[in-house]
């Protein structure tokens, strides 16, 4: 098969320009769930939060488990490709920017949720460091102070991530496009010429992120762990927490990655971008998340059940046994049963194959955040006051559009900036032709084929 | 010396007739749940009398024992607070400011002891019920996170009575809404810094156990251990 | 105190009226002159007493000044007045020594309920539509009046009924002369959990016909048969006092409780050693154990030498009693029962009691002479005495008597004041039937309920914070005991103070009802009644009767110097033998014993209204809002039924549905139920809420005074349903070491 630069830019530039029907059709879905939890959350704001299912003792169930998963799926992204770019994975090519999209906007959503959650949302800006007329700075010694820094820095950097290797290609629309939207993008493309020097700055401005994104990431999600684990709760006091959040974020991140390639390629076309090669690979990397979130559940299972503390036993086995063991067995299947077999056998280690595992993980995933909030919750010291939780219509419907709002800026996205990074593509090219992988020091792109 | 304030509870005088419970909730503005939100598990009760059966028929075992914000002194639901409403007054208070709280309900989840309660919806009243309202509590709003405190509205009162005496407070000369109409005297209030108050006499009593005391929390809340008629006649 | 004249104030309040600048047009309501002078923010303590019960606590009620409201001669406004905001105990009153019950705290919820019968009403519809429509004071009083006025007129005064709970003091006074003097029979004095059989067998053991007084504080062992004292029985605010301090108030020294009852009540809870008696058979218990004190001369000669006798076989040491025999009709070891023979002569100062269930058997009165006998034979510090008791103790009837006099022969008009036996007599009383039959009923509730829902014309009494109340203590104190305050806060809606309209119906009638009743208002006649207490040693020492009147209202009453009244004679009579009790319902079809049992929340059912008590937990299963059936868990488990399932139970009288409650401290062949759900018809908060236990309850009574078996219904039960139709609402979650916990919400 033979690609040419041409076509490059002719295969990743054309969803710009042209949207099927199905296109729209999507779009309509997805804003509708956004809207409708637009229309639950006022209903929230008007009535009260009591809407909820949340009472006492359970304090947090949906909310919290909604915005660790979110933040969690956001790790693949940068993850993926800034250690992609790190390590030199050339097959991280198409990859980059469909992961990086992910992470900024799954940040986006996880940043939302708890200012929709706390009680009074229309003081959340208290959580803002400013020399406020109350004489008073946030609680710097508490984790959802840490919480907001984390998020921010990690937001502020995943979209400057994002975009700095978004400029070539915005320049690129610019340069085949008219009226308005030339106007747009050549706002977009911030005067991008592809002259050296400007290529030399990109290569190490995005080399300086790649470096420092890896840190913000694995910080962001061991502070949302210390959400949980700074507290005395049984079951949530874990040293474990820090790497076991870490470790699933980037296994649920992955599994995102795959379902939205297999998306992607199916729906706009990329098959010659999008190819097996790299959902295998991107397969190895979920089978050994799965081990390794394996490993870490069974770690942290295994000492609770031998340290038998009967605040600790209470709450483990709820899942184990109890009224949780339906979803925990659940979980266990979902992010283990079905997906190992699956991954690590080349044979069924295909396209098809990698996405079930990954629809599987999603879904196990979000059960282990649930399991991880609530269980712990229902059964604190004392007996007396144990509960349970219900979630109730408002909660669906404010988690369902959370998925719809994912969707839809997916969904736009797509349509005003190339899915897969044309540029990088066409070092990729070069790369294949035997010319070193770094961009050009001087003068042009080669436009040769591949020999 | 500054106050501290603390309290005992003795649970071997503890009758389980619930009197603290009620007077609480008059003294506190605390809004009645109604059936359906107190079936989703809202009733707000600052104070509440535990029960745990031990044992079955014919020789069942109860223990009563009354739960309410210990008011620790390493309390976990400060730190874990973002905007500072929960936080430890110089008189050893855990004090809730419901200015500040923005309602991430954190500390509930932190506090080992259940003891905080959540405000899920305005607070009604069918009037005239609002006219029992105790005007020197504030009424919180949606969003608002609650506990008990000590009566601290009685607490400053006394205090600014007896500054405006220039004197002392004395032992016994106010206490909480909860030990006032206990009838057993199983609730016990006052400064734990005052050597001749009798709160701080039982405190050190080798009666003395501290809920969940091994979590490091150090309430200021002293249970004294329900007796058994074989010790209690040998000393 | 004198009213002021609010014509007056509503003349010059129509000349001063302000409007709130900010408020809507339709908001704004005219600002009445205030009738008090108070400094807003500060709170003043006003004494009052607290009638809930009968055992009469006095009260401190904290009033601050607050904005109202108020309707005022058909006006609507905003009045400043003193608001009740906090009641507490009063802590010089004898009885309640500055503390207060749950349900005394919950009582100020009474004075600003929402469902307050505001002013006069009148039954517009058939009886019973609760179709009611506005009447005049003026033009209400003028037609009760020529009732009656008519009824004496014809000849027909005795035809004149005054139903209402027992009242000690001037309100139960003022009744009593006012029917007398009209000719008409004495009040029918009704409460569903009275304690008839106990007064009767404290009259016969100890020449009291009165409830007793412990004093707890100096006692080394109780043992305590049925009786809920820390909870709902007697006087339980002065007897947790003494409860205190006898388990912790004297060091090294701690006092033993050992509880006899077939369900663990709140009391039981408490106990060191909670022992499982069957039903009725507790007179049989305690004869076991003083067979025992009498057979190894435990106790000092002569002991118990008085009650004694009124038992069968007392004088030949009881031979029938003996440990085996008794073990095998109460199924309580003879093992224990020579240890707590042993136990009992041993202590220090030993005092056993008796109430609630045991005597709501056919055998009450048996049971409780036969612990009034092992009292009097342990009881060496004379822990048990009786109140000294200011003018004479009413007599009090049996309530069911009070009821039959009802249907047997219908007046022709009927006064009602706190009293609902629509609601808690058993069926066959059939208290609807009796008042159908009768032409015209007035109520002085505060409330719509069952039985004033049947009222002609209902007058609503104020609150009892609004009204001048006294109250004459029957136990609880070793004092004479004579409460008394003013109104502790001005009347919220348009209500007037039964007494006060009573005695103006009075002085309307002329002859000897108002000859016998002069006074205009309430407060002048129980001046006339206090004033002569100011000559014997008590709490006020002053020289004048206006004093002595003040010192009164300002303290809260008037109590005796210490003095105890300790057990007297015993009548001589025949002695009784030992009758078993009997049960209605054969037990192969009901194999249950059905317990109702007075509640911690709602006392007798007449305080279920008050939304603080709906929400309280129960202290032993957590049940809010909710009625429930207390079952062993080997019996759920028999019958297939779990914690929250919906429940029937059946007797030969009828079937209630409860929501089933696990308890391990009830015996497997009992179940039991709280009164005061099963309101069809009592305010918002409590209609249509749970069921009523005692509409099962069959008619057997205590053979010798008449009283209500109410312990003696056999049932049977099932499973009617799941959770989601049962809707238990529990506060608690799980409870440790018990293994039928989980429930699902």
């Amino acid at each position: 098969m033979q690609t040419t630069a041409e076509q490059i830019e002719q295969d990743l530039l054309r969803p710009l320009f042209h949207s099927s029907g199905k296109y729209w059709i999507a779009v309509a879905i997805a804003t509708s769930l956004l809207l409708a939890g637009v229309a639950a959350f006022g209903y929230q704001l008007y009535a009260g939060i009591g809407v909820w299912g949340l009472n006492s003792p359970v304090f947090w169930a949906f909310d919290i488990t909604n915005f660790v998963f979110w933040i969690g799926i956001s790790h693949a992204g940068t993850l993926i490709s800034a250690i992609l770019r790190l390590t030199n994975a050339t097959w991280r090519r198409p990859v980059t920017r469909c992961a990086e999209a992910i992470t900024v906007f799954s940040v986006l959503i996880g940043a939302i949720i708890p200012l929709c959650h706390i009680g009074r949302p229309w003081l959340a800006y208290w959580m803002i460091p400013y020399p406020s007329e109350r004489h008073i700075w946030p609680n710097f010694r508490s984790p959802l102070a840490w919480d907001f820094f984390a998020i921010s820095t990690y937001l502020t950097g995943s979209t400057t991530f994002l975009y700095l290797p978004t400029i070539p290609d915005f320049a690129a629309v610019r340069d085949v496009s008219t009226g308005l939207r030339k106007k747009i993008y050549r706002v977009l493309a911030l005067g991008w010429q592809g002259t050296p020097r400007q290529w030399q700055r990109l290569e190490v401005a995005m080399h300086i992120m790649a470096v420092v994104i890896v840190p913000v990431a694995v910080s962001v999600h061991t502070i949302v762990s210390w959400d949980f684990a700074m507290t005395l709760v049984p079951m949530w006091h874990s040293s474990i927490f820090g790497p076991y959040f870490v470790a699933g974020a980037i296994f649920s991140g992955i599994a995102a990655l795959i379902l939205a390639m297999a998306l992607l390629r199916k729906f706009l076309h990329l098959e010659q971008y999008l190819r097996p090669i790299h959902f295998e690979n991107l397969g190895k990397l979920l089978l050994t998340m799965s081990l390794l979130w394996f490993y870490f559940t069974f770690a942290e299972r295994l000492t609770a059940w031998y340290g038998n503390s009967p605040p600790e036993m209470a709450v483990f086995w709820e899942s184990i046994r109890k009224n949780f063991a339906p979803l925990f067995w659940t979980m266990v299947v979902c992010n283990f049963i079905i997906p190992v077999p699956i991954l690590a056998i080349k044979r069924l280690r295909t396209i098809t194959g990698t996405a079930i595992a990954s629809a599987t993980v999603v879904v196990g995933m979000w059960l282990e955040r649930f399991l991880i909030v609530v269980p712990a919750l229902e059964h604190k010291f004392l007996p007396y006051s144990w509960g349970t939780y219900r979630p109730t219509w408002v909660e669906d419907t404010l988690m369902a559009s959370s998925f719809g709002m994912m969707a839809l800026l997916y969904l736009l996205f797509s349509k005003f900036v190339p899915m897969i990074s044309i540029w990088e593509m066409k070092v990729g090219l070069q790369s294949h032709a035997g010319v070193p992988m770094v961009a050009p020091a001087e003068g042009q792109v080669a436009l040769e084929g591949p020999q | 010396m500054a106050h501290k304030w603390g309290m005992v509870v003795d649970l071997d005088r503890c009758t389980g007739c619930e009197a603290c419970v009620v007077a609480c909730h008059a003294e506190n503005n605390i809004p009645t749940a109604g059936e359906d939100q107190a079936a989703r598990g809202r009733a707000k009760h600052w104070i509440r009398v535990e029960r745990y059966w031990e044992g079955d028929f014919p020789n069942p075992r109860v223990r009563f024992q009354p739960v309410l914000c210990q008011q620790c002194d390493e309390a976990p639901c400060e730190p874990v607070c973002p905007t500072y409403a929960s936080y430890h007054t110089p008189e050893g208070l855990n004090s809730q400011v419901y200015n500040r709280c923005i309602g991430t309900r954190f500390c509930a989840n932190a506090c080992p002891y259940n003891v905080r309660f959540f405000n899920f919806y305005n607070p009604e009243w069918d009037k005239p019920l609002q006219l029992q309202l105790n005007p020197d509590v504030s009424v919180r709003s949606v969003g608002v996170m609650e506990k008990c405190t000590f009566c601290v509205q009685r607490i400053k009162a006394a205090e600014i009575q007896a500054e405006a005496e220039k004197r002392e407070l004395k032992d016994g000369e106010f206490t909480t809404a909860c030990a006032q109409s206990c009838a057993s005297k199983a609730l016990i209030f006052g400064d734990l810094n005052d050597s001749t108050s009798e709160v701080a006499r039982l405190a050190s009593s080798n009666r003395g156990t501290k809920l969940l005391g091994e979590l490091g929390t150090k309430p200021n809340v002293t249970y004294l251990e329900r007796g058994t008629w074989e010790d209690a006649n040998h000393g | 105190m004198e009213r002021r004249d609010f014509i007056k104030i509503s003349a010059l309040s129509g000349v001063m009226a302000t409007l709130e600048g900010c408020r809507s047009a339709e908001k704004q309501l005219i600002r009445f002159v205030p009738e008090e002078e108070l400094i807003p923010g500060i709170a003043t303590i006003k004494p009052s007493v607290c009638t809930v019960c009968s055992a009469g606590c006095g009260l401190l009620v904290r009033v601050m000044q607050g904005e109202a409201e108020v309707v005022r001669h058909g006006q609507q406004g905003l009045i400043k007045m003193g608001l009740a905001k906090k009641l507490e105990g009063n802590p010089q009153h004898p009885v309640n020594q500055g503390k207060l019950c749950a349900r005394g705290q919950a009582s100020l919820q009474l004075l600003y309920h929402p469902d307050r019968i505001t002013h006069p009403i009148k039954r517009i519809g058939p009886r019973g539509s609760g179709e009611f429509q506005a009447i005049s004071w003026d033009d209400a009083l003028k037609e009760v009046s020529a009732h009656l006025g008519t009824l004496q007129a014809s000849g027909s005064a005795n035809s004149l009924a005054f139903l209402s709970r027992p009242l000690s003091g001037q309100r139960g006074e003022l009744i009593t002369k006012f029917l007398k003097t009209y000719g008409a029979p004495p009040p029918g004095w009704y409460q569903p959990f009275d304690e008839a059989v106990l007064r009767q067998a404290n009259l016969l053991s100890f020449g009291h016909a009165a409830l007793p007084t412990f004093d707890l504080a100096s006692a080394d062992y109780v043992i305590c048969f049925g009786a809920d004292f820390l909870g709902t029985w007697n006087s339980p605010v002065a007897q947790s006092i003494g409860y205190g301090e006898m388990r912790q108030g004297r060091p090294g020294r701690r006092a033993k409780l050992v509880q006899i009852e077939a369900r663990m009540s709140q009391t039981g809870a408490n106990a060191d050693e909670w022992i499982a008696c069957r039903p009725g058979m507790e007179g049989v218990l305690a004869l076991g154990i003083a067979h025992i004190i009498l057979a190894e001369k435990l106790a000092p000669q002569g002991a118990g030498s008085r009650p004694g006798p009124l038992i069968a076989g007392w004088q030949e040491g009881l031979p029938g009693y003996a440990p085996e025999a008794v073990e095998k009709q109460t199924g309580v070891s003879a093992v224990v029962i020579k240890r707590l023979a042993h136990e009992l002569t041993q202590s220090g100062s030993a005092v056993a009691m008796i109430g609630g269930p045991p005597l709501a058997h056919t055998n009450g009165l048996f049971n409780a002479l036969a612990v009034n006998a092992l009292e009097s034979l342990v009881d060496k510090q004379s822990v048990l005495s009786f109140t000294p008791q200011v003018g004479d103790a009413a007599p009090v009837q049996a309530s069911l008597a009070a009821l039959h006099g009802l249907s047997a022969q219908p007046p022709q008009m009927l006064l009602l004041y706190e009293a609902n036996p629509v609601f808690s007599a058993p069926p066959s009383a059939r208290v609807r039937e009796a008042l159908a039959k009768i032409p015209y009923i007035v109520s002085f509730g505060s409330f719509i309920d069952e039985t004033s829902a049947q009222a002609d014309l209902i007058l609503p009494d104020h609150a009892a914070l609004e009204s001048w109340v006294d109250n004459v203590a029957e136990s609880g104190s070793s004092r004479a005991v004579a409460s008394l305050a003013p109104p502790a806060v001005l009347p919220l809606h348009d209500t007037r103070p039964m007494a006060d309209v009573l005695l103006g119906l009075g002085r309307q009638l002329g002859g000897e009802v108002a000859k016998a009743l002069p006074w205009a208002t309430y407060d002048a006649m129980l001046r006339a009644a206090f004033v002569p207490l100011r000559t014997r040693p008590g709490s006020i020492d002053v020289k004048t009767d206006d004093d002595f009147w003040d010192a009164a209202q300002t303290q809260g009453g008037w109590w005796s110097s210490t003095s105890t009244t300790p057990p007297g004679a015993a009548v001589k009579r025949a002695p009784l033998s030992a009758a078993s009790p009997e049960f209605a319902g054969a037990a192969a079809d009901f194999p249950f014993y059905f317990l109702p049992y007075v509640s911690q929340s709602f006392g007798d059912g007449s305080l279920a209204h008050l939304p603080w008590l709906q929400e309280l937990p129960d202290v032993l299963t957590s049940a809010m809002w909710s009625s429930w059936v207390e079952i062993n868990p080997k019996t759920g488990d028999r019958l297939g039924i779990k914690q929250g399932d919906l429940v029937e139970i059946a007797s030969q009288q009828g079937t209630v549905r409860a929501a089933a409650v696990l308890s391990p401290g009830i015996a497997p062949d009992m179940v039991a139920m709280p009164v005061g759900q099963g309101h069809e018809n009592f305010t918002r908060f409590a209609s249509g809420r749970g069921a009523n236990p005692l509409s099962i309850l069959a008619p057997l009574t205590e053979q010798e005074t008449g009283s209500l078996a109410w312990a003696a219904t056999r049932v049977k039960i099932a499973r009617a349903g799941g959770p989601e139709q049962a809707r238990l609402v529990l506060f608690a979650g799980g409870m440790s070491g018990f293994p039928h916990e989980e429930q699902p919400r």
